[in-house]
């Protein structure tokens, strides 16, 4: 899984895909796959309850379980359907691009995902430890002590480098004009409320991603391993 | 030529004053999560976080100047 590359990619693709694409359903499409199966990957108490999957990554990224989700089929079959509810190919190509983009980055780590579902193989590179069946405190400091929080780091260097795609002339020259949500959405919210909003992911991608290194390795002194597959002081998961 | 091409990929003095304040923002929002992860988790405050410092703030700061 990562982090903060899915907050990010949808700036960079919004600003180089040669398709006319809105930027909201993109960020939404780039959140899709874990929407509904986070909470019960890491687990939370409701009163006397803990609610947890017994198998956090099967869960997550399997079959049987929410695997299905990280799947090219899974994507295009949610952009389809908010083309016809919405009537909006925009938004339903836009979903599309976004919910891919989750699907091949979380490729990365150990357990992969299952692009070509029904077929159940798990794509997976292997480059940082998939450790989400450890707890969200060992899973945030194993995963930015590896690879994984490398590439965040190549998304948020590209973000500074491309920073013109952040200002107010660009989200009123591109992102405002391309999508009707932020005309509608500007008859109760002034421009200056739109813009934060717009900037909002951008904003939390990288601030996190500072924040989770600086308590990773300044308050808790966890070791950097940045070797193919790791952190390897920390068990990962495999498909 | 290439001294010009950097000139115009450089913020302008206002584009930067924007930046300074996004960071500002920045600072004390990682101080928080540093201090408290489970504020590093809720994308939704996040957002409610940055619409609340990069323009609630700086709006209500001018309507009193």
């Amino acid at each position: 899984m990562s982090w903060a590359a899915h907050d990010l990619e949808p700036y960079a693709f919004q600003k180089h895909l040669n398709l006319k694409v809105a930027f909201v359903p993109l960020l939404i499409g780039s959140y899709a796959p874990d929407m509904m199966t986070k909470w019960f990957v890491y687990g939370i108490h409701i009163g006397p309850w803990d609610l947890r999957a017994t198998d956090p990554a099967q869960f997550h990224r399997g079959w049987p379980g929410f695997g299905f989700t990280h799947s090219f089929i899974y994507g295009t079959a949610i952009g389809l359907i908010i083309w016809k509810v919405f009537d909006s190919k925009l938004w339903g190509v836009s979903f599309i691009i976004g919910q891919f983009a989750h699907a091949i980055t979380d490729t990365g780590d150990t357990v992969g995902t299952m692009l070509l579902f029904p077929w159940t193989y798990h794509f997976h590179i292997g480059a940082w430890a998939y450790a989400g069946q450890t707890g969200r405190t060992t899973d945030a400091a194993a995963y930015f002590s590896g690879l994984g929080c490398m590439w965040d780091l190549v998304w948020i260097v590209y973000g500074f480098y491309a920073w013109r795609v952040v200002t107010g002339a660009y989200f009123d020259g591109v992102i405002y004009r391309a999508d009707a949500f932020w005309p509608w959405l500007n008859r109760w919210v002034p421009r200056g409320a739109l813009l934060a909003l717009y900037r909002a992911a951008f904003f939390y991608g990288t601030s996190r991603w500072i924040a989770w290194t600086v308590w990773a390795h300044v308050i808790h002194h966890y070791p950097y391993d940045l070797s193919w597959g790791g952190p390897h002081w920390v068990h990962a998961a495999h498909p | 030529m290439r001294l010009r091409s950097l000139r115009k990929w450089l913020p302008s003095r206002p584009e930067l004053r924007v930046f300074v304040g996004y960071c500002l923002a920045a600072a004390i929002y990682i101080a928080i999560g540093v201090t408290v992860t489970d504020f590093l988790y809720s994308f939704w405050v996040g957002v409610a976080y940055v619409v609340v410092a990069a323009w609630a703030v700086p709006m209500l700061v001018r309507r009193l100047e």
